[in-house]
């Protein structure tokens, strides 16, 4: 209330308020004050380790070579020259490719099963929803102890359940070690696509469903020509996400196959870990990711491209 | 001000006024809540600084049962410490380092069970003599290197004690990340205790002619079987019935996998011959290699470093492998370490070769720690007999402590590193039950302490030693890191069905564009060097240049 008499006082007066040269300058460059704190953090956090590892792509910067020498793209050349990383590109898009599809389709349906209240709905969709909130290792762990022979669960219910013996190396042999990551990948991202999904699913019109009941429309015409074409923006919003951050797999790589046997498991980010962190080569890694980025981009480039001109019907 | 800009100021007034009477916020207290709050943000740093050092600040000193084997010898070294001899290392390093008093050491250890050690016994036990504190940095394997060189980039002095792989100190040494100790060994240390190393290990910190660390981890690989099945008469007379020879722990790696192959064939699935760490990115493919490979005649690299994998050893070695793959447990190329350590203890297999905590898990002496009661109990505690690995058994990596030449209180890290190898202290240091210390002096085999830890611990440290005299150390020059993992590469190809001898050429192909990047001239010094060592080669193991010890 004191603020409020002086300010009154002082209207009154017909002054206006007397402000040092410290407040006037404040009060002219407010705004910029306002941003100043988050342009500095993306500048000391983003910006500067961007353009830093950039330079050390292009000199040596490696633990086991002294020195920093310009190299040119020497870095450059040893990833594209090296086949375990033209591999591990190969095994990136086919993996996060099959991966998110897989949960697209899974994470579909469980949407469309979930969009209508049932009792008992809200339980299992918390259930459903826990895998997200669990850390990428501890889920590779546990997978791998339902999977790891001798002392996994899984070949022994499933020799219970065929009649037969199954011997399967889900971690060791081709093409089973590529079926558990993406049973682990799609454990714990379907529920993504579908929270997602049905996010989308609940703020179609039940109106449009009605009126397609009334002209004697099957669910199956209705799904394709209501659910679809207003689903779209979401199915490619939920696809761009998951896609983004599935090409990035590495955690349960880590943690299930250690990127073997041989480098059969080696993705993008699992090759440039172990290019970085094992090897310590860190500039042919810089580089390596400046590649890999390129791709991400242009990946990017094309998803934001189609989302930002899909438009609900 | 002209009156349109004091009809502007006056409305921006009455609009602030306005919303303050409304209790929104103006930028007057917004701008006292922001200064606020940044001065909480300051303050909160410093805040959580000293929360974050007393939660990982170190434990009280944990002692065990005075009566106990271990508790006396943590008396023991104690003892030692505060009343000598005088001559001791560990008496002289205290004394000395009472000057340093208040002084915080950095040192580095691994992560997990391995610095348990410095939480709860050396650092407050050092801390208790000295009044020197120790600050534990916990970091993984590969961090161990690729830390301490960061830092000595960066030109932190962040660390003072570093705890590396033998392999490393050339490149270390090179760089400038490590200090040598000859000058502080000759002012404070008893040359006695230097000469109480085994002869294996003792050299692994020389590297041209001087001293770059106390090595203070045995992890000698060793065979340890089921004596139980090895000498029950019914599986005795089978095998003297198929093989005409008699059933013991095996001398060529061909016995091995027959033997293997033989009691998998007789018990499985309750019991399997054999089980191995396969898994890709566990060390036991390289080390495993490796100690074939030699044994059976096989040079890491020729007169012109180029790498000498593709040869009739690596065949042999690999299809040795391969047939005691064949003859393990279910899942063998999907161990780790740990799930190896799991099948041995519950009785699933019959033999294992494995760092030396396996001794001490059988025996279920390990367990009696809760830290490591991840690791199952013993069934098969009693009946474990010891025996060197066939051919030559691999000096897998080990540690060495070394001196940050970035350390701010250089004399004071040595001083502690000289105390925690000194004879009594290491002694006491290997004997805890969760630490993954491995004995490595003559007087820890010889230790009567050590030997009344478990009913068959003296049959234990003597197969350590015995291994040791013929033991073979890993390749220590740089690049160890790319050529350990192409061995394990080709290893786990192998396993999933490639070729043995495409896959070795893969591998040699690897190492050979790994000394071209270090530079072959540079290599083959660091190579020459290596060779210099005891037990660089199958030829000169200590065994063979004649210094073998007997206990």
């Amino acid at each position: 209330m004191q603020h409020t008499a002086t300010i009154s006082r002082m209207k009154a007066a017909g002054a206006p308020p007397r402000l040092s040269a410290f407040a006037q300058w404040a009060d002219r460059h407010f705004k910029w004050l306002l941003v100043a704190p988050a342009v500095l953090l993306i500048l000391a956090l983003s910006i500067y380790p961007l353009l830093f590892s950039m330079v050390v792509s292009f000199i040596n910067y490696d633990f086991q070579v002294p020195g920093h020498a310009f190299v040119g793209v020497k870095n450059y050349e040893r990833v594209v020259f090296d086949p375990v990383a033209r591999w591990s590109l190969v095994l990136t898009a086919c993996l996060s490719g099959l991966s998110v599809a897989i949960e697209f389709v899974l994470g579909l349906l469980v949407a469309l099963t979930m969009v209508r209240s049932f009792p008992g709905r809200g339980v299992i969709m918390s259930i459903l929803i826990v895998p997200l909130f669990i850390s990428p290792v501890i889920v590779g762990q546990a997978w791998t102890l339902l999977l790891q022979r001798p002392f996994g669960p899984t070949n022994y219910i499933l020799t219970q359940l065929l009649g037969q013996e199954v011997t399967i190396g889900w971690m060791t042999e081709s093409p089973w070690l590529y079926v558990s990551l993406i049973i682990a990948d799609v454990w714990q991202w379907t529920p993504f696509m579908f929270v997602i999904l049905l996010a989308g699913l609940t703020a179609i019109s039940p109106n449009l469903y009605e009126a397609a009941e009334l002209d004697s429309v099957n669910a199956w015409q209705a799904f394709w020509a209501i659910t679809v074409p207003h689903l779209g923006p979401m199915m490619l919003l939920a696809l761009t996400f998951r896609l983004l951050d599935a090409i990035r797999m590495f955690d349960t790589i880590f943690i299930m196959t250690g990127g073997g046997p041989g480098t059969q498991t080696y993705t993008a980010s699992y090759y440039l870990y172990t290019v970085g962190f094992t090897q310590f080569h860190l500039s042919q890694a810089t580089a390596g990711s400046w590649l890999f980025l390129i791709f991400t981009a242009l990946v990017v480039m094309l998803l934001v491209r189609r989302l930002l001109k899909a438009e609900p019907v | 001000m002209n009156d349109h800009d004091k009809r502007d100021f006056q409305a921006g007034l009455e609009g602030e006024v306005d919303a303050f009477m409304r209790g929104e916020t103006t930028r007057r207290t917004f701008i006292t809540r922001f200064g606020q709050m940044t001065g909480m943000l300051a303050a909160s740093g410093p805040i959580l600084a000293m929360m974050t050092d007393w939660a990982l600040a170190q434990q009280k000193l944990e002692l065990a049962d005075a009566a106990s084997p271990l508790g006396q010898a943590q008396a023991a070294a104690m003892k030692a410490s505060m009343e000598g001899p005088a001559d001791g290392s560990a008496f002289r390093a205290v004394q000395a380092a009472k000057t340093h008093s208040g002084v915080t050491l950095n040192m580095t250890y691994e992560a997990g069970l391995q610095a348990l050690d410095p939480r709860n016994f050396s650092g407050p036990m050092w801390e208790q003599l000295t009044g020197m504190k120790s600050n534990v940095v916990e970091l993984s394997n590969p961090d161990q290197y690729s830390k301490a060189v960061a830092e000595h980039i960066a030109g932190s002095g962040a660390y003072d004690v570093l705890d590396i792989s033998p392999a490393w100190t050339p490149s270390l040494a090179d760089g400038g990340v490590i200090a040598p100790l000859d000058d502080y060994i000759a002012k404070y240390m008893n040359p006695a205790d230097l000469a109480d190393y085994h002869p294996l290990y003792k050299a692994l910190p020389t590297y041209k002619g001087k001293i770059w660390g106390f090595f203070d981890d045995g992890d000698m690989f060793a065979l340890y079987f089921r004596k139980d099945i090895f000498e029950d008469p019914k599986m005795m007379e089978a095998y003297q019935g198929k093989f005409n020879a008699k059933l013991g722990p095996p001398k060529t790696w061909e016995e091995y996998a027959q033997i293997a192959q033989f009691i998998t064939d007789q018990m499985a699935p309750k019991v399997y011959g054999a089980g191995h760490f396969r898994k890709a990115g566990s060390p036991g493919n390289q080390f495993d290699f490796l100690q074939q490979f030699r044994a059976n005649g096989g040079k890491l690299f020729g007169e012109d470093m180029k790498a000498g994998l593709a040869s009739d050893a690596g065949v042999k070695t690999l299809t040795n492998m391969l047939a005691a793959n064949k003859a393990s447990i279910p899942g063998n190329n999907e161990l780790d370490a740990v799930s190896l350590w799991a099948a041995f203890l519950t009785g699933k297999v019959a033999m294992i070769y494995s760092w030396p905590p396996t001794g001490r898990m059988a025996a279920n002496y390990s367990q009696s720690a809760t830290a490591i009661n991840f690791i199952p109990q013993s069934q098969i505690a009693g009946k474990v007999g010891y025996a060197v690995v066939p051919g030559n058994p691999e000096h897998a990596t080990g540690y060495n402590k070394a001196l940050s030449a970035d350390s701010p209180n250089p004399e004071a890290a040595y001083l502690f590193m000289q105390w925690a190898c000194s004879p009594p202290v290491s002694l006491a240091r290997c004997m805890l039950p969760y630490a993954l210390r491995d004995p490595y002096r003559i007087s820890h085999f010889k230790s009567e302490l050590y030997g009344a830890l478990f009913p068959s611990a003296k049959e234990y440290l003597a197969n350590l030693n015995n291994s040791a005299n013929v033991g073979l150390l890993d390749p220590i020059m740089p690049g160890a890191q790319d050529y350990f993992l192409s061995i394990d590469r080709m290893c786990t190809a192998v396993w999933a069905g490639a070729d043995p001898k495409a896959s070795l050429g893969t591998a040699a192909t690897e190492w050979n564009e790994t000394t071209d990047r270090l530079g072959v001239d540079s290599q083959k010094a660091f190579f020459t060097e290596f060779l210099k060592l005891p037990g660089a080669t199958a030829d000169n193991t200590v065994e063979k240049l004649g210094m073998a010890v007997t206990l």
